[in-house]
């Protein structure tokens, strides 16, 4: 395949989609089995919910009424927001770690066509990602009652091409404003930000109660029906080509490749331009602000500083870094708000969902800390007990969790001493339990690979997700009285006394 | 006086032997060259010296501690400095020396005494502020070998220190191993640039398959094989039977 279409955009877009293929199995452990789970979750859900869904709407008629066009233009723009996040964070990586674009950039072929196809592959990337979450309710729905409705399969790959052309505009529009250095910066924190409000908003029950929840939803939707606010010209295009409507659906869909085509041919050569000025801006970096060094350190101190500083100094770990804790947030407020009242139900379930989160966030943290290490060697070879490194690495991983969960805690054990103690508990038990765990699994690389949890096994992921789990459940029936949390806090134990590793696996793992 | 490093019936194997019933003794004071082909088994070897890799069976020794049953203790007196610079591209040099020297317990005053000589020796002093990242290869691999220096170690491993470097960097570094092995330390470095061991090296060691095939000054390697008068080039492609290789 590859040999009958090389040198050619669909040569090079075949190339590039291998790699992200290739990617995905990579992240998926290595093999096939991780995307054979994934199908069956998928399949599970299309069966329970899909399904049901698809007969539920078997009779109803969409209407083109101004809620519906408010609804579906609002629903687009979020998706494509997301999308454009995406693009715009891959495009500046692009810019930095080019991986292979000095090899394409030397080829004798136009670099305009090299990053329409590496953008087109981004494209794909974007579609697919948001054409599997929609899946199990989308394909059941179109088969049983509204098969028009397979329509924004389309109106998806479009907006994942618009989206692809606006990252590409986007990078190169800040690459030019404000520098090569800042660029990356900018648009990890951006990525960051949009996804994250997006997940607050989503939260909005949880911080403002249902009954005002309510309201606010209501008064949107007042907003939404007053005849005095005009809909622009062609808000209706989106819902139109999402349902089937052919002539609409062909306009969006060749605005959409026009945009694209357009921008990658304006401002390729540009971003090429570009990828060699941010190598060369790297070799010039300002000096940072000099600090007086401190000679008298241990091993431990020494490494907790130098994690901290690796944190802070990569743009992209701390805006993860900021995204995994404010996932905390709404658990957080909704802890608060029930702690208040005497809601025990809520307040016991939340001390649990703050004890699997807290679990969540520090086992991410310390996968950051303790596996993205560029000398592991250095560490391996120094005269220091490997356990002072871990000691001094999950202290650095768990601080920016202590500094958000501390005083939260603290007002619980204030004001609801029993469910505070057994969610201070159950919090530092999750916390060391997830921080074990990516010890025992840990698979030392460098820090410029993760950008994601990329590596990060299953297997461990999964153990995680469940000791968190059954200590939340157990914090959970604890707050409650209910004798019964000594059962999900014991499975938690035997299974880490299950997946424990010894220094001496650690290092046979290490080796392979 | 006791041997730098004792090695002996050292075996490692991956899939396939890598090292097989080695033997080797590098004395104190010495540099000493350890050469041989692309996977002979001179990186695991170096690797299991720095305890870095658990050998399958055998005994290492570095001055006299017994580095498989007291690593800690042999990794005090050890630097350990692969072709890779182990760097972290977002400390400067200077953080990278204080991190260094914190884990090797150097006192404050030495250590801060010991960083500013090395980063003027190898021309850094001025950068000490700036982020490892925008170093060319040469700037790293001339921070790195700051790092293996902060804790003044007796023993001196360095696995291919001369790739990439300029002229100048190049000198630079040999200028420094030599001052090392000067005053009293031993440095042992695999190369597979052979003129730098034919000039350097007080001795060179050959290994193939991971055995080694032989051992002494350029001399007395030259005794042993038939080519009398030939350079290391020529003693090596005899030795390994690369000669062939070369021809074809």
């Amino acid at each position: 395949m590859a040999q009958i279409l090389r040198g050619t955009t669909a040569g090079l877009l075949f190339h590039e989609l291998r790699l992200s293929w290739r990617a995905v199995l990579a992240r998926s452990g290595g093999g096939v089995r991780g995307l054979v789970i994934i199908c069956l979750v998928i399949m599970v859900f299309t069966g329970v919910a899909g399904v049901p869904l698809g007969f539920f709407l078997r009779n109803y008629q969409l209407p083109i009424s101004r809620l519906t066009i408010i609804l579906s233009d609002l629903g687009l723009l979020a998706v494509a927001s997301l999308m454009v996040s995406q693009t715009l964070s891959s495009a500046t990586e692009n810019l930095y770690q080019r991986g292979d674009l000095d090899l394409l950039f030397t080829a004798p072929i136009p670099p305009r066509k090299t990053l329409a196809a590496r953008f087109m592959a981004l494209a794909v990337t974007v579609f697919l990602t948001f054409a599997l979450m929609v899946s199990p309710l989308l394909i059941p729905v179109a088969i049983i009652s509204h098969p028009s409705w397979l329509a924004f399969y389309l109106v998806l790959a479009s907006t994942a091409l618009g989206a692809a052309a606006m990252g590409l505009a986007l990078s190169t529009f800040l690459f030019r404003l404000i520098g090569a250095r800042r660029t990356r910066a900018v648009a990890q924190f951006l990525a960051a930000i949009i996804g994250a409000s997006f997940f607050l908003v989503s939260q909005v029950n949880t911080f403002f109660g249902r009954s005002q929840s309510q309201g606010i939803w209501a008064q949107a939707k007042a907003l939404a029906l007053d005849e005095s606010f005009k809909l622009p010209p062609g808000a209706d295009i989106p819902l139109r080509a999402m349902m089937g409507q052919p002539l609409v659906l062909l306009g969006y869909t060749l605005g959409a490749i026009i945009l694209f085509f357009g921008v990658s041919s304006w401002l390729g050569d540009r971003f090429a331009a570009d990828a060699t000025m941010a190598s060369g801006a790297d070799t010039a970096n300002a000096p940072i602000k000099a600090q007086a060094a401190r000679w008298d350190t241990s091993a431990f101190q020494a490494t907790f500083r130098k994690e901290l500083r690796l944190l802070w100094r990569d743009a992209a770990l701390v805006s993860n870094v900021l995204l995994r804790t404010l996932y905390l947030i709404p658990l957080a407020y909704l802890v608060i708000r029930s702690a208040r009242g005497d809601t025990g139900l809520v307040l016991a379930a939340a001390a649990g969902g703050l004890v699997f989160m807290s679990g969540q966030v520090a086992g991410t943290l310390a996968w950051i800390t303790i596996s993205a290490e560029e000398a592991h060697d250095l560490l391996a070879g120094s005269p220091t007990r490997q356990g002072v490194f871990r000691r001094a690495k999950l202290a650095a991983a768990y601080l920016p969790m202590v500094i958000f969960l501390a005083p939260l805690l603290a007002y619980l054990v204030w004001v609801a001493p029993v469910a505070g103690c057994f969610a201070l508990g159950g919090c530092i038990a999750s916390a060391i339990t997830c921080g074990l765990i990516n010890i025992w699994y840990q698979k030392p690389s460098k820090r410029k690979d993760f950008r994601r949890r990329k590596g990060s096994s299953w297997f461990a992921t999964l153990a995680e997700a469940s000791v968190a789990a059954l200590l939340g459940m157990g914090t959970t029936f604890a707050t409650l009285g209910n004798p019964w949390a000594i059962l999900p806090a014991l499975l938690a134990i035997g299974l880490m006394v299950l997946l424990r590793r010894s220094d001496a696996q650690i290092a046979l793992a290490l080796e392979d | 006086m006791v041997d730098a490093l004792v090695v002996a019936d050292l075996n490692k194997s991956f899939k396939t032997p890598a090292v097989q019933g080695l033997d080797l003794v590098v004395r104190t004071g010495e540099l000493y060259a350890l050469l041989g082909p692309n996977g002979a088994g001179k990186t695991t070897t170096l690797r299991m010296v720095a305890g870095l890799l658990a050998p399958d069976s055998g005994s290492i020794s570095v001055f006299g501690i017994d580095v498989l049953k007291s690593p800690l203790e042999a990794k005090k007196v050890i630097a350990w400095a692969p072709d890779e610079p182990m760097l972290y591209e977002r400390l400067t040099p200077l953080e990278y020396l204080e991190f260094v020297a914190g884990l090797w317990n150097v006192p404050p005053a030495l250590a801060a005494t010991r960083a500013e000589d090395l980063l003027q020796t190898l021309g850094l002093w001025e950068d000490r502020n700036r982020r490892c990242e925008g170093f060319s290869r040469g700037m790293q691999q001339k921070a790195a070998l700051a790092g293996a220096l902060i804790h003044d170690p007796k023993l001196l491993i360095l696995d291919e220190p001369l790739t990439g470097l300029d002229a100048a960097v190049a000198r630079q570094v040999k200028d420094l191993l030599q001052a090392r092995v000067a005053a009293g330390a031993t440095v042992i470095l695999t190369t597979h640039i052979l003129e730098v061991a034919e000039r350097m090296a007080d001795r060179i060691g050959i290994i193939q398959a991971g055995k080694l095939l032989a051992e002494g000054t350029l001399d007395e390697l030259r005794a042993r094989t038939a080519g009398q008068g030939g350079t290391l080039e020529d003693i090596f492609l005899e030795l390994t039977g690369d000669q062939g290789a070369l021809r074809a």
